[in-house]
């Protein structure tokens, strides 16, 4: 303002100590420009981040919230994607837990062989990430005379099973109705639900990983990548919480296949089983399979009782 | 000047550094992503949820051929077959009926086929009791001597169901003795176990831990 009414007869020399004249202005901004534009090449790897999260499940609420017409976007939002990334439409549904349902699972020690199939019948049934591997249930592999843990062994490969002087033990989500899991999630990501099943809402879930710390069945299974399930096994019977693809960065276990269970069918590992010894139902239910095997039989195991976890999952024996 | 001085150095240095960041990134010089150990599929055979066997009753309803259950088309209505016994009280199996492995009860007791064919009618079953059964209806004969088991199975303890948990949703399908155990010889066959976690070392095979582990 000043110069405009005292316009200078020449030049006035820079005032000492101010930085700013026409070159030191050009150098600096030409640095900064290619500063930010390096800067901006630097941030390179958050380039693939860009499809890891929409807006839309950004912004999503949590589930115990969400109204039935919100919860119809929510499947609405998360078919699209299935069918953008898998090419198949899928049947994705929210199935509440049924009124005076308790799930127990019973397992019998005197006849499983060891084959695995529930192992893989789990990751077709559950959409499950092949590579990396991701399996709810673990077959542990345990000398007679004993069911210490420690001396299990899952790797197993023998031409023929069962094998001479061992039994197995398949170890999946206990079901516990005291859970370590649920206890420790810092945003209540996994809650236990009405016919005892305990669930992950895989868009609340920030993946703090404290759950598998706390569970002591190593039960809980995170996604270090994004899973990858080959387009022709994608089962597309899904449920919100159960089966339906997970993100990179999230937690994952067994649900008792709820998108199963909850329409009264028998879970996949139990169908696949070949020799009967997997036994599921509803323990209100005074005739049902798992009810009676608690009245009738006489051993059983909730592995590491003593940690008061209390599992649904009972082993036993036939005495 | 020293400040200003200053100032551009960081800068310049700040400058050379993203540069070299970016060249880094851009170059892909640390690889990424890390390359995945390759884990070929599981072969769908382990995820089948057919039973151990096929019993005579499925291959009826399956409309399979069903002709070798069809005794009188080789056996004389008139004449009941004859056993034979070698001198260790073993059955002789007729050379016509050689896929027979006899196997039923410890030391092979259970080895006298009348013990559950009719053999006045061989294509019925018979208890020790006297009752008369159908080929397809084995499990009350199976029942008549192993009365806990069959007690077990009844209940649903023993055996396969596979459907529906809820009988009011849908219906569920209990397996019969014969869809599991061969009435010869009935001990569950040893099978293949599907493949275990990949244990993910390079060169490593779950075979080489396994023994590793011993």
């Amino acid at each position: 303002m000043a110069g405009e009414t005292n316009p200078p007869s020449s030049l006035p020399e820079p005032p000492p100590g101010a930085g700013l004249n026409r070159r030191s202005f050009l150098r600096n901004s030409a640095v900064l420009a290619s500063g930010l534009a390096a800067l901006a090449a630097s941030l390179a790897p958050l380039r693939d981040l860009k499809d890891s999260t929409s807006m839309e499940q950004f912004l999503q609420k949590y589930y115990k919230e969400l109204t039935p017409a919100e919860m119809e976007k929510v499947l609405e939002r998360i078919a699209r994607e299935v069918e953008r990334e898998y090419g198949i439409r899928p049947h994705l549904r929210d199935v509440k837990p049924l009124d005076g349902v308790q799930f127990v699972y019973a397992l019998n020690l005197t006849r499983c062989i060891g084959c695995r199939k529930c192992v893989h019948a789990c990751v077709a049934e559950n959409n499950l990430s092949r590579n990396p591997e991701i399996q709810y249930i673990r077959v542990l592999r345990l000398p007679h005379g004993s069911l210490d843990v420690e001396k299990a062994e899952h790797n197993y490969a023998p031409d023929q099973v069962p094998e001479k002087g061992y039994f197995y033990m398949p170890v999946q989500c206990q079901q516990c109705e005291n859970p370590p899991c649920v206890k420790v999630c810092p945003v209540h990501a996994t809650w236990q639900e009405a016919d005892g099943i305990t669930v992950i809402d895989y868009d609340w879930c920030i993946g703090c990983r404290y759950c598998t710390a706390a569970c002591p069945y190593w039960a809980r299974h995170f996604n270090f990548t994004k899973p990858s399930i080959p387009k022709d096994r994608l089962n597309p019977e899904m449920a919100y919480l159960s089966n339906r693809p997970r993100r990179q960065g999230v937690m994952e276990k067994c649900h008792f296949c709820l998108q199963r269970t909850r329409a009264g069918r028998y879970p996949a590992c139990l169908e696949v089983c070949p020799t009967g010894a997997r036994k599921f139902g509803n323990v209100l239910d005074p005739d049902s399979e798992v009810a009676q095997i608690l009245k009738r039989k006489r051993v059983f195991i909730q592995l590491k009782e003593d940690l008061g976890t209390s599992p649904r999952f009972f082993y036993y024996f036939d005495v | 000047m020293n400040g200003e001085s200053r100032t551009s150095t960081i800068l310049t240095l700040l400058g050379i550094s993203f540069c070299l960041l970016a060249t880094a990134f851009l170059r892909n010089v640390w690889g990424r992503p890390v390359p995945l150990t390759p884990i070929s599929l599981v072969s769908p055979e382990f995820t089948n949820t057919a039973t151990a066997r096929l019993s005579y009753a499925e291959r009826i309803r399956m409309k399979d051929d069903v002709s070798l259950f069809d005794c009188y088309g080789c056996h004389d209505r008139k004449k009941p077959p004859v056993l034979r016994f070698d001198t260790n009280q073993n059955l002789i199996i007729p050379t016509e009926h050689e896929d027979l492995v006899m196997g039923h009860g410890t030391h092979n007791r259970n080895n006298n086929c009348f013990n559950c064919h009719n053999e006045a009618n061989l294509e019925l079953l018979q208890t020790r009791d006297g009752r008369e059964l159908k080929l397809s209806e084995s499990t009350p004969l199976c029942g008549s001597c192993h009365g806990p088991t069959y007690r077990d199975w009844e209940a649903g303890l023993h055996g396969r169901t596979s459907g529906y948990w809820d009988r009011q949703a849908g219906p569920s399908d209990r397996k019969d003795c014969v869809s599991c155990h061969n009435p010869h010889h009935p001990k569950f066959p040893t099978r293949q176990p599907a493949p275990g976690p990949n244990p993910l070392r390079p060169g490593a095979n779950p075979a080489q831990v396994h023994a590793k582990a011993h």
